[in-house]
């Protein structure tokens, strides 16, 4: 399997290690990653506010060079994955849309004709590669760990546009692959009240950073109440506000969480038994210690 | 000349809200932040008229979660409601900004963070590849197809 790697802009510049270890895990389960020119998603909590036509004019040429290699798009981010998803469908279904955007596009040689998928690593994880693919590279059991999943609201809301095909005519939808994908690795995913709300990241980034660490702290409490001792993420947004913003909420409200937070492509890394410099640990804030020692991976 | 915005979105999509305020319950921004919901910006919308509603900072309380329409009993595409008063208060010149720092430097570089040069460094310690400057001409084109400064005043 080949796909062309959408790095975002979040990852590569303030979070690299999350983007090493996606590379060495992919390596481990024979996933050919293609680089391109990207550029920004762009962010669906900037320009997609600001200048909707331009959002979707820019991201179209993001699935045109996709398109252009004949790939489809795996993405690490989940602010990447609803901009790419929601422009390519809109762009597959509304052909007045996809003239007026192929009109922008003109002058740069592209063209969108709706060739490709895009998809999350959780997606390609858990629907192209398989459970029990990945339970075969493990070597290192994660210890039944308990840890708590945060899915991040743009990988799957609304879900009219990110799962169409899951939904049925009454439910909604909320996802399960990263929890199946680390029961698979030994831990042990743990329920806790708002589960699938808000980090509270896009209030922080764009208006007031310690309200929105305050929702973060609401979602702390809880997983704290269940006995949560790391949490994961699939969204370096989510990860921002789970790592630093724990920190900051520290020096507020003496909590004392310390609940560490890894990127799913670094706990898969950790049950393959990669080597450590490629599990890319340098970024935490939150200490990993207690974990990388319940793994014996301390040293 | 400003659109209305209800060519943006249907307004009579609006009048089956019951204003039961699930989403309002269900909004995170609504749990931190003081006289916001989307409960109230709809009603606002429709009771006060456009104007009441784009001049507002805290339009952009809201953390894009997609949660009030999750939840809407009655189906409202309450985020295409948000997208489209966000992006007309943006031309009204109501845009924090944090946004327009964002929007500026995607227009000048392709992406929205700044890469430095300890970025580059901390890449390399990593054997990354690089993040070569992208074909800035090809995007500024495109912007200007789509009218983004024409819209937005950006630095």
């Amino acid at each position: 399997m080949k796909y062309a790697f959408f790095l975002g802009c979040v990852i590569p510049v303030k979070y690299p290690g999350f983007e090493k270890a996606t590379r060495e895990v992919m390596k481990v389960l024979d996933i050919e990653l293609v680089d391109l020119p990207f550029s920004c998603c762009p962010a669906p909590t900037n320009m997609k506010l600001a200048h909707y036509d331009t959002w979707l004019a820019l991201a179209a040429r993001n699935l045109c060079l996709a398109e252009e290699a004949g790939l489809s798009i795996l993405a690490m981010c989940n602010g990447c994955i609803n901009t790419l998803k929601e422009a390519n469908l809109i762009l597959k279904e509304d052909l007045q849309r996809r003239n007026q955007v192929n009109l922008a596009l003109e002058g740069s040689g592209h063209c969108f004709n709706g060739t490709i998928e895009v998809k999350h690593l959780l997606d390609v994880l858990y629907k192209e590669i398989g459970l029990e693919r990945i339970a075969e590279k493990v070597q290192h059991p994660l210890d039944g760990i308990r840890i708590g999943c945060h899915y991040g609201c743009h990988l799957y809301r609304p879900p009219r546009l990110m799962y169409p095909d899951e939904l049925s005519e009454a439910a909604s939808y909320v996802p399960v692959s990263m929890d199946q994908i680390l029961t698979v690795l030994g831990a042990q995913p743990t329920q806790y009240s708002r589960k699938f709300l808000c980090c509270g990241s896009a209030l922080g980034t764009n208006i007031d950073a310690q309200a929105a660490n305050e929702i973060t702290r609401e979602k702390l409490q809880h997983m704290k109440k269940h006995r949560i001792e790391a949490v994961s993420v699939a969204c370096p947004s989510c990860f921002s506000q789970f790592d630093r913003g724990q920190m900051m909420l520290e020096r507020k409200h003496h909590d004392g969480f310390n609940l560490p937070t890894l990127y799913i492509s670094q706990l898969l890394g950790l049950a393959f038994g990669l080597d450590r410099p490629n599990l890319g640990l340098g970024d935490h804030r939150i200490s990993l210690q207690p974990i990388l020692e319940r793994v014996g991976r301390s040293s | 000349m400003l659109k209305s915005i209800w060519e943006l979105f249907n307004k009579e999509d609006l009048f089956e809200c019951y204003q039961c305020a699930r989403c309002t319950g269900s909004c995170p921004a609504a749990m931190v932040m003081k006289c916001y919901g989307p409960r109230e910006t709809l009603l606002r919308c429709l009771n006060l008229g456009q104007e009441a509603v784009i001049n507002d900072e805290r339009v952009w309380y809201c953390t894009t979660c997609h949660v009030c329409e999750d939840r809407c009993p009655q189906e409202i595409n309450i985020s295409e409601l948000l997208t489209a008063i966000f992006n007309l208060a943006a031309q009204r010149g109501n845009l924090p900004e944090k946004i327009k720092f964002g929007v500026d430097l995607i227009a000048k570089t392709g992406r929205s963070l700044i890469v430095n040069e300890k970025v580059l460094k901390d890449r390399q310690k990593l054997s990354l590849p690089p993040l070569d400057p992208l074909n800035i001409d090809e995007i500024e084109g495109i912007l200007k197809k789509t009218g983004l400064n024409d819209a937005i005043e950006l630095s």
